[in-house]
Parts: C-alpha cells; structure tokens; sequence
C-alpha cells in the first residue's frame, strides 16, 4: 500500500537537494474495476492498481520532468536525477515557471469505493433494456468501469492539493443491424458519481441507440449542395474541440499560425454562440479541480455571446506570448444552450442534414475541414428522410461558428460536458 | 531490460484455467522544440505486472504498478477471482481455445538509452539548420519521441519469451503562408526500429529529404481545392499503407468480423481486384525485418504472418486465440497490449498491400484529369468499410503529367468497391510505422502498400 503523503514529501525533498530552484511533484494512486461485454455478454473482468509520481524541476531558468512509477527511495531518487538531469540539458527560458502559490485546498467528487454489485446490477438491467427495446441494434462492446484516484499536488512556492475523485464511467460502441444489413459505428459514452439513474436515462445513450436503428433507413444524396447543417451534441463538443485547438491553443498561439491570434474581444463567432471551460457546474460528473501546472481551476469564457475572451494558454504558453495564464485544463467544456427547439430548428430546413459524426482529417491552422458525415440523416422539405452513405462534408471550421443560426434548448450531458444541438449554414455537401 | 520475476511464478498458475502472466515496461522519451524554444522535455517509464486468466471462455485480468514476485502471485490471485466470478454468472460457457506449441522464444534486440541532453542537442542541429535553410517559414517544429516496450510473457498453455519493441522517430513539421495568407502545413518522420543511434547518429542522411519536403510546401502554398467528386486517382505508398491499415486491415479484424463487420459475410469471396494481395505480416517482409517486428504475442502466440487477402479473394481474418478457435484456423500472434495494465486486444503489426508490376510514371501518364494523392495526415474506418483519409501532400494529374498542388483535403469510399477499381499496381512498397493505432489503448503498427491507380470520391469545394 502506497503512503502517498510519505511518497510526496519525499520526491519534494529530493527534489530540492537536487539543487532545484524551482519545483513542482505530482504523486497519485488508482484503481480501476472494469467489466467488458462482446456482442453482449459479459467477457472480461478488469481489476488494475496503478500509481505514479511526476516531478518538473527549474534550475537557472532550464526546466525539466521525468515521471515514473516505481515509487521505491531509489525509484523516487533516479526520477528526481532524471528531472534534473533533464533541466540541466534544456535552455533557459524566461517563460519557464512554477505557479505561484495557490494555498492548501482537498477535493472530493464521487464515490470513492464503488459499489460493484449495484453497479454490475445496472449493466445487466441495460442489457437487457437494448434487447427488448432496440432489437435492431448489435450491441459490439461496452466498457464499463469505476475509476478511483487520490492525487497529490505540490511545489516549492507552497501550492499543496489534494484530490480523491471517484466516477463512474460507461462507453459503449454498437451498430444498427437487423441481420442482413449493418450501419456503421454508432458511441454513447457517460459519466456518473451514483447508481441512482438507469444508464439508459443518461446522456444521450437512449437517442444514439435509437438513431443506430434509424440508420438502416437510408436516403441517397446523388449530387452535391451547399446549405445548412445541424451538428449534434456530440459533434458540436468535437467540433468546438478542433476550435479551440486550431484557434485557441498555445501552440497555435506561440507559432503565430491562429487566425484569433489578436482577436480577444472581437467577433469571431455568431452571437448565438457561448463557450465556457467550467468547473463545479453541478450537472458534471467529472471535475478538475486544479490545472496540471498547479493552479486553482476556475471558470473560463472563451466565447461569450461570438465575442472572444480567452485563449487556452498553459503557463509556459501565457508566459512566452506575454497573456494571461488561461487556469482550466478545458475538461468540462460547456457551451450554452440556446432558444430554439430541435424540432423547430429541423422543420426550418429544406435540403440540409442532420449531422452526427465527422470522420475527417484534423483541420490545419487555416481551420479548412473535409470528411465523410458519420451517423448522419437527410433533411428534406422540414423533416428526416433517412441515413446517409457515403456523403462528405466540407467547411471552414471558424466559418461554421460564424454562420450559427439557431443554437437548440435541449441539451445533453455526458457527465463531462454539457452541449446542445447547433445549426449551421454554408456547408458543402457531396454524395457519391 | 526487464529482471524476469515472472517465470518462476508458472509454478502458482491455477488448475483448470488458462493463464498468462507478463511483466511489462514502457518508456517514453519527449522533446518538442517549437520556432526553436523547448517547450516539451520529458523522460516516463512506467512498469508493473499483469496476469490474464480465461475460465470458461470468460477472461480475468487484474495488474499492478508493483514489480515483485509476491506481487506477480496477487495479480495472479486476483484475476482468477476476477474470471470465476464472470464464469459464474455467465448465460453459457464461452469458446475454450487449444493449447499452442510452449517452444520459449528467444530474447530479441536490446533497448538502448540515450541521455536527454543527446536528443536536445539533436533537434536544436536539426532546428538551426531549418531556421537557417528556410528563413520564409511562419513555423516550424522539431519533435523527438521514443515509445519503446520491454515485456516478459509466460504464458500456462503456450510459448514464453522475454521481447523488445525499441522505437524512435524524428518528426519535422514546417509551415508556411499560402498565397491566399493561410497557414499550410506538412510534416515527415523519420526513425523506426531500433533506439537513438540506430537512427539519429548523423541527422544530415535526412537534409536531402527535408529539402524535397520544403519543395513540397513550397507548391503546395500555392495549391488549389480538389474538385469534389468521384475522380479517378492514384494513392501513393503512405496512402496505400493506409488504405491497408483503416480501409481493409480494421474490418478483418476477428473481434470487429463477430461485432458485425462487413468482412463476414465475404470470406472466400472476391472483395478487390486480382491485383490487391494483403498480408498481416508478423517479423520479416520481402526479406527483411518489416518496420515493427513482433516475434510473441501477449496470449504467447509465436508470430507468423497472416494472410487476408489474396489475388482480391478475402482468405482471412486477425486472431486472438479465442476468435482464431472460434473461426477454427491457427491464431497468428495478433493480441497485444500497450501498457502493463492492458488486456490483450486484437491488433494488426505490420500491414501491407504488395508490390504489383506497373512503373509510377506510367501510372501517371494514363491519366488525363484526376490526382496523386501522396501523404495523409490520419485515416478512420467503419464496421461497413467506409473509410476516410485526410490527404495532405497531392497534385493535380492533367493530360498524363503532374500539374498544381493540393490544398488539405479528404478522400472517402467503401474498402470492398473502391478496391475493385484498383487496375495499376506498382513495383515498389513504402512504409510507415510512426503513428499509434486507436482501439481502446493506443498501439504502434507498421503499415505498407505500393502507388495504385484507382476510383475514390474527394472532398473538395
């Protein structure tokens, strides 16, 4: 049994005789217990305890990490060698930093022990729930697991966290099917701290199955158009990902290659759009209550109403473009429902779809986006006519959040986000 | 290296199961210079022991970060549990797989280490000389990764072995402004097989392809959209490793075939021209080492190379030992298992659509309006075999000859029809192994293929 505490005084202590100037050591243990279905039974029971530590070091401005996990003295001592050893080949940089002090702070969120006979009662309640009630869709595997981590977080300017996380978590992968026809891969995946709700009541797992078995009605597109769209939750959570990624991240800020580079506090999306890093929101299983340079997280705009207020700046990144520190790792990302009902949003359209995956090549700095429509369905004259095949889709991805029309009241958690349904117009569309 | 712990353990094995114990190290070597400032230095080394244990056809597994003898018996205790209680509980006994062969499989190539200050030094040279040969670029990057495996498997009712997956690569991004003031972007690996110096004792061998790789920024800066449509084209060898990978290598794989995939209903059937021969291979290619060889499996399956396709006739699948007993065929060593605490999964090693007898400039000149498509940048695939590539190196093919480059684009089809439309293959293969493939845990895979001429639909504007 690890002492965790022990464990991280210690790499805390041998880090300074290094002759570190400057430190920060982050030591954890997990256990996972894991059950696995294929094709509907259950296939695999996973039980994993795992624990680790990883320690930056500063010395003259030169930064190095090295992690590990043999937590042994010599174990602890060769880490905080390889640290040093690490900083010593480095340059110095005046962006390289520790965060300030934060205080003394410990969290909880979540069962820390599961209860793995209710949680096994649950798997087989929804097992059964997808044969009775979605005959139609071959359920390929589920990955069921409750996850427990005690993390440490400490540096030399006095920052002390301590985190005990408990989640549950199910992800699910299956097809429409009906025997003599397949649609592709449909996911649902949540997370959840109680028992106390049905997994098929969570998410959007009830809407994905029903939209697998939909899929095995399609409809063709035979030539190509330009018109609108209206993303998923799902896929405007991916979508707003690729956003902030290729517009927001400190890489694309250090290189100069984002087009938002200097646009805080302009316009760069429809004013139907908000999207913000959150951190306690209640309905959010998952919680990040510290960044992994060691600050407090707090809630985070990065757009409000289209208008840019924030990068996603760790803190080498904020240091090295002369910007504020962003403090929210961006796990929970929330962006704000809207006023308009789906059905409404859906009945608005003549020729669109109804888009539910991308599968398509990461977007460049100039955020240009062309990939097949996964898990997709025609829009026609106001209403959904089915499936579509081997259709592509092509855009620009900071044109797609400037062209919002109408953002949905509906919105689905996941348990790590919380997104609604988003319409978008100018998108080309291809079928074969 | 690892300190085997785990051979003396065979003695606590239970009765009346099917085990396997594995003692398993990764390392992981990180630097990232970014216009020249280090922003990523980092050293990992993550090691422990896991135990797999079937009952019934119902798997146990349990690991632990821990890496003792004592330790390897609770891991052994635990999944045992762990495989009891899912027997217990199941509707009906699951396959029960035959025992293999327990010939040990000898120690392969050592894992090497080299000092962090070597690899910093190394992208700093190869960062000057980018900075210094190309003053027009808006940004460049200069990534050095190591992700090399060390396990020990010893496995109750197969082969035992103690192997190595040492695996280093160079990547060199570099991006430039295009006419319309865009950011474009295109990146090369170099490395493979083998620790620091195998590859990297002298990074001016990679000057000559660098240069070639700037030409191509160079035109691609001013490149035009695809034309979105159906087009006859030809994919190049990285694009060809690719579509062997995502398009057909996923379908076939045994797990994916039982979940519905479109390849079970094909086997024995044509599903590509005569021209497409496919093969999983496991250590050696065309008399070589294949760019990611794989001697043992993590069930103990002694690798060999797996047939899938030949002359265009579905011949096969990828195996574990339990599918393999399912299907009634000889597993191949496909289960593999990235970290410690990872169960084997079903996993392709070094997938290659072979070599054909046409020459690429012939290919080129039968063309009259379509594309070479000769880099991606990543690819999916899907349970039907519809497929995606990004593609981020092509030009356009007008009247037999290459004309502009291509800005970024996709290229899409279903594996089964697009291959029946491959009518050229050429007489050369070229591999990659750089990238992770994603199935639950991240997995290194090598994949290969010849230039082929074929109909496939593109993304465009």
């Amino acid at each position: 049994m690890v002492d965790l505490k022990k464990t991280s005084d210690a790499l805390c202590r041998l880090a300074a005789e290094t002759g570190a100037q400057g430190f920060s050591a982050t030591v954890f243990t997990r256990e996972k217990q894991e059950l696995n279905t294929e094709n509907d039974q259950f296939s695999l029971y996973r039980t994993t305890f795992d624990h680790g530590a990883a320690l930056t070091v500063l010395t003259e401005g030169r930064k190095g990490a090295a992690s590990g996990n043999d937590l042994s003295d010599e174990g602890l001592s060769a880490l905080a060698q390889s640290a040093m050893a690490s900083a010593e080949s480095s340059q110095a940089d005046e962006a390289n930093a520790i965060a300030p002090c934060q205080g003394a702070h410990t969290f909880h969120n979540g069962p820390f022990a599961p209860d793995m006979p209710r949680f096994y009662d649950r798997l087989t309640e929804f097992l059964a729930a997808v044969e009775r009630d979605y005959p139609r869709v071959k359920l390929m595997a589920m990955i069921a697991d409750h996850t427990a981590t005690h993390t440490l977080y400490a540096n030399h300017n006095g920052t002390a966290f301590e985190n005990f996380d408990g989640v549950y978590h199910v992800v699910l992968e299956f097809a429409g099917n009906d025997g003599a026809r397949t649609t592709g891969f449909h996911d649902a995946a949540v997370a959840f701290r109680d028992l106390d709700t049905p997994i098929m009541a969570l998410g959007n797992v009830a809407q994905a199955l029903r939209d697998a078995q939909d899929s095995l009605t399609t409809a063709a597109i035979e030539d190509k158009f330009v018109g609108p769209i209206i993303m998923t939750p799902a896929l405007a959570q991916y979508a707003a990902a690729m956003l902030v990624d290729v517009a927001m991240s400190g890489n694309v800020i250090m290189a100069g290659t984002s087009l938002w580079r200097d646009s805080i506090g302009k316009a760069v999306a429809s004013d139907k759009v908000t999207l913000r890093l959150a951190v306690d929101d209640e309905r959010l299983a998952e919680r990040d209550p510290f960044t992994s340079d060691g600050f407090l997280s707090r809630e985070v705009k990065l757009i409000e109403k289209g208008v840019l207020r924030s990068h996603c700046l760790d803190l080498y990144a904020a240091g090295k473009s002369g910007r504020p520190v962003t403090p929210n790792d961006g796990a929970t990302p929330i962006m704000e429902p809207g006023d308009d009902s789906l059905s409404d949003m859906i009945a608005s359209i003549d020729c669109g779809l109804l888009v539910g995956g991308f599968s398509g090549g990461h977007p460049g700095a100039n955020g240009e986006l062309s990939g097949v429509a996964k898990n997709s369905f025609l829009i026609r004259h106001g209403k959904i006519v089915g499936a579509v095949n081997e259709t592509m889709i092509s855009c620009n991805l900071l044109d797609l959040f400037r062209s919002v029309t109408a953002v949905s009241r509906e919105a689905v958690c996941s348990g790590d986000s919380v997104f609604p349904y988003v319409k978008c117009e100018g998108v080309t569309v291809s079928g074969k | 290296m690892l300190t085997d712990i785990i051979t003396p353990q065979a003695a606590c094995f239970a009765d009346g199961v099917q085990t396997v114990l594995r003692g398993h190290e990764n390392r992981s070597r990180r630097v990232m210079l970014l216009q020249g400032n280090l922003v990523q230095n980092a050293r990992s080394e993550s090691r422990g022991v896991s135990a797999r244990v079937a009952k019934n056809g119902a798997y146990g597994f349990a690991s632990t970060a821990l890496y003792t003898a004592e330790d390897a018996r609770a891991v052994l205790r635990a999944a045992t549990d762990n495989a009891v209680f899912l027997a217990h509980r199941a509707a009906a006994p699951g396959v029960i797989y035959p025992a293999l062969s327990a010939n040990p499989i000898p120690p392969c190539r050592p894992i090497v280490d080299c000092e962090q200050k070597r690899i910093i030094d190394l992208c700093h040279r190869l960062d000057d000389y980018l900075a210094k040969t190309y003053p027009n670029l808006i940004s460049r990057r200069v990534i050095y990764t190591e992700d090399s495996q060390d396990k020990i498997i010893c496995a109750s009712d197969a082969a035992s072995g103690h192997v190595t997956y040492p695996r280093c690569y160079l990547y060199v991004f570099l991006t430039a402004e295009s006419t319309s003031g865009a950011p474009v972007e295109l990146f090369r690996a170099f490395g493979g097989y083998g620790s620091f110096e195998d590859h990297f004792a002298d990074e001016t061998v990679y000057y000559e392809a660098i240069d070639a790789l700037y030409q191509h920024l160079m035109a691609k800066r001013e490149g035009v959209y695809a034309e979105a449509g159906e087009k006859t084209v030809i994919l190049g060898g990285m694009m060809g490793g690719m579509l062997a990978h995502e398009a057909v290598g996923h379908t076939v794989e045994a797990d994916l075939v039982q979940g519905g995939s479109v390849a079970g209903p094909m086997l024995h059937k044509r599903v590509a021209s005569d021209l497409v021969t496919l093969v999983d291979f496991a250590h050696t290619a065309f008399g070589a080492p294949t760019p990611l060889p794989v001697y043992l499996d993590d069930e103990g399956t002694p690798a060999t190379d797996a047939m899938l396709i030949e002359n265009g006739i579905l011949t096969g699948y990828m195996n574990s030992r339990q599918s393999a007993a399912r299907y009634g065929v000889a597993p191949a060593g496909n289960a593999r298992a990235w970290l410690y605490n990872d169960e084997p999964l079903i996993r392709m090693r070094n997938t290659c659509i072979l070599p054909g007898a046409s020459r690429l400039e012939d290919m080129i000149a039968s063309i009259d309006d379509g594309y070479y498509l000769i880099d991606s940048s990543n690819g999916q695939a899907d349970l039907t075999g519809e497929f995606m590539f990004g593609v981020s190196l092509g030009y356009e093919i007008k009247k037999g000859k290459l004309g502009r480059a291509l800005l970024d684009t996709t290229v899409s089809g279903v594996a089964f029809d697009m291959l029946r439309t491959v009518d050229m293959v050429s007489d050369n293969i070229t591999w990659s192994s750089s990238g992770f493939c994603g199935k639950k845990q991240p997995m290194p895979v090598g994949m290969g293929g010849p230039e082929m001429r074929c109909r496939i639909l593109i993304g465009g504007r």
